[in-house]
């Protein structure tokens, strides 16, 4: 396929998503209003029986499905494209340097080869170019952000930095470093590790940070239920989109590990989705969940997470809405939006 | 085997006949879009004149493209008829 027909699909489909992301989505939530005006529901499932069998819903749902479906796996998938320049793509990397180690005989967890995160066929460490089909497809994740989807990991990295500089920080679950990079930037003076289970994400984000000419960070193949860090040597622990993957049991071995990693006083935040307990939000967020082959969104939302941390021994639990961009009214968005959220709590 | 897709319409039928409509759509705005950049050339290459393929076509012109016209629309539309092209049984 050559670039250009790649290029005018992938606009096409994303041009669909916002309409998806305004209009249906704005109508399904004004059929709603409608419905509940007269009833209102105070379970997802109340919401399902009022909604779940309507025309416009329907729509709704396969649009969100098959857009997605298209934009990976279709003739100008995302898939496809980059399988097709795999080697130039490849050749392309730079020289990492010292900041990649992989770990070619790590085990990942179950949960993790189960599904085709985000309908990526194979997932994020299924061949060696998922770095860049995922890099590729994260650019359009937030379809009304367009190239301000940067922007957020920094706003949540200056939210952390306003409450002094961390010296030594671990981003868990870091793909190809975009969570990362502010935290390099934002913090020269500070040593960052940043770990995943996928190689060829790590091999993309350490290939940026060269290009970047980052002197203090390292990509390393590693389990965030298990990594090879002493106690208590990290004063910020942090994630970014990584807990809403993994189920709940695994979520808390990550909390847990992170407890570990942080020395007294040390901080763990992630940020991630999680939806308001507004029934209709739920609804909306659980289908999301399903559709997207994210079959961990609804027991994260269901989880106890401050009992679970409290349980831990963190203190100062905190679960704030975050603002991806200037402007957007996180209680009660008028076009769909992920429910961002930080998870944040401090080592006693 | 493949596993089954989602399916999201009573009738099942109608989740794959939409997925050809939108595979359809992508392919008409990639077609759009080659136009439109072979409509630039043309124009920054002098051989024709902005606005010129924009403009009502004269009647000659409509004429000539009127057997094609034809034949796609019947083409497109046959199948609503539900006639047999060959012959089969039952
Ligand atoms: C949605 S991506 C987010 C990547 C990055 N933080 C960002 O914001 O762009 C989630 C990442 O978590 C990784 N991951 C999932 N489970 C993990 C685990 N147990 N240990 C380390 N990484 C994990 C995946 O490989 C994937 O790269």
């Amino acid at each position: 396929m050559d670039e250009r027909s790649f290029v005018a699909a992938q606009d096409f489909l994303l041009e669909a998503k916002k309409y998806w992301t305004t209009e249906i989505y704005g109508a399904l939530k004004a059929d709603y209003r409608h419905k509940a005006a007269k009833a209102a529901p105070g379970e997802p499932a109340e919401v399902r029986a009022m909604l779940g069998e309507t025309v416009l819903y329907r729509y709704y749902a396969w649009l969100e499905r098959h857009l997605q479906r298209f934009k990976y796996s279709g003739r100008y998938g995302l898939a496809p494209y980059h399988r097709e320049r795999r080697e130039a793509l490849l050749a392309g990397l730079a020289d990492p340097g010292g900041r990649l180690a992989l770990d070619p005989d790590l085990d990942v967890p179950k949960y993790y080869s189960a599904v085709d995160i985000h309908q990526h066929p194979g997932g994020v460490s299924g061949e060696d170019i998922a770095g860049f089909v995922y890099e590729r497809g994260s650019r359009s994740t937030t379809p009304m952000l367009g190239a301000r989807h940067r922007d957020l990991h920094q706003r949540f990295t200056d939210i952390l930095a306003a409450e002094g500089a961390p010296s030594r920080i671990l981003d868990m679950g870091c793909g190809f470093g975009k969570s990362t990079r502010p935290f390099y930037d934002s913090f020269p003076e500070a040593r960052i590790e940043a770990i995943d289970l996928s190689a060829p994400c790590l091999a993309l984000a350490a290939s940026i940070a060269a290009e970047d000419q980052a002197r203090n960070v390292r990509y390393r193949q590693m389990d965030a239920l298990a990594t090879d860090y002493d106690d208590a040597g990290f004063d910020l622990v942090t994630s970014t989109m990584l807990i809403h993957e993994m189920p709940p049991e695994e979520i808390e071995r990550s909390f847990a590990e992170a407890h570990r990693l942080l020395a007294p006083g040390g901080r763990m935040a992630h940020l991630d989705f999680l939806p308001a307990s507004e029934p209709f939000a739920r609804f909306i967020h659980y289908g999301h969940g399903r559709r997207n082959n994210e079959p961990f969104m609804r027991p994260l939302a269901e989880m106890d997470l401050e009992g679970v941390l409290a349980g831990l021994g963190f203190r100062d639990i905190e679960i704030q809405p975050f603002a991806e961009a200037d402007g957007v009214d996180t209680v009660d968005s008028a076009a769909w939006r992920f429910p961002w959220a930080v998870v944040s709590a401090r080592k006693a | 085997m493949a596993r089954s897709e989602q399916t999201f319409f009573e009738d099942e039928a109608l989740d794959r006949a939409f997925g050809v409509v939108m595979a359809l759509a992508t392919e008409v705005q990639v077609l759009r879009d080659r136009l439109g950049a072979l409509e630039a050339r043309l124009a920054a290459a002098g051989l024709v004149e902005a606005g010129e393929l924009a403009a009502a076509p004269g009647d000659e012109e409509r004429a000539a493209g009127e057997a094609d016209r034809r034949a796609f629309a019947a083409a497109l539309l046959e199948p609503l008829l539900g006639r047999q092209s060959s012959k089969s049984v039952g």
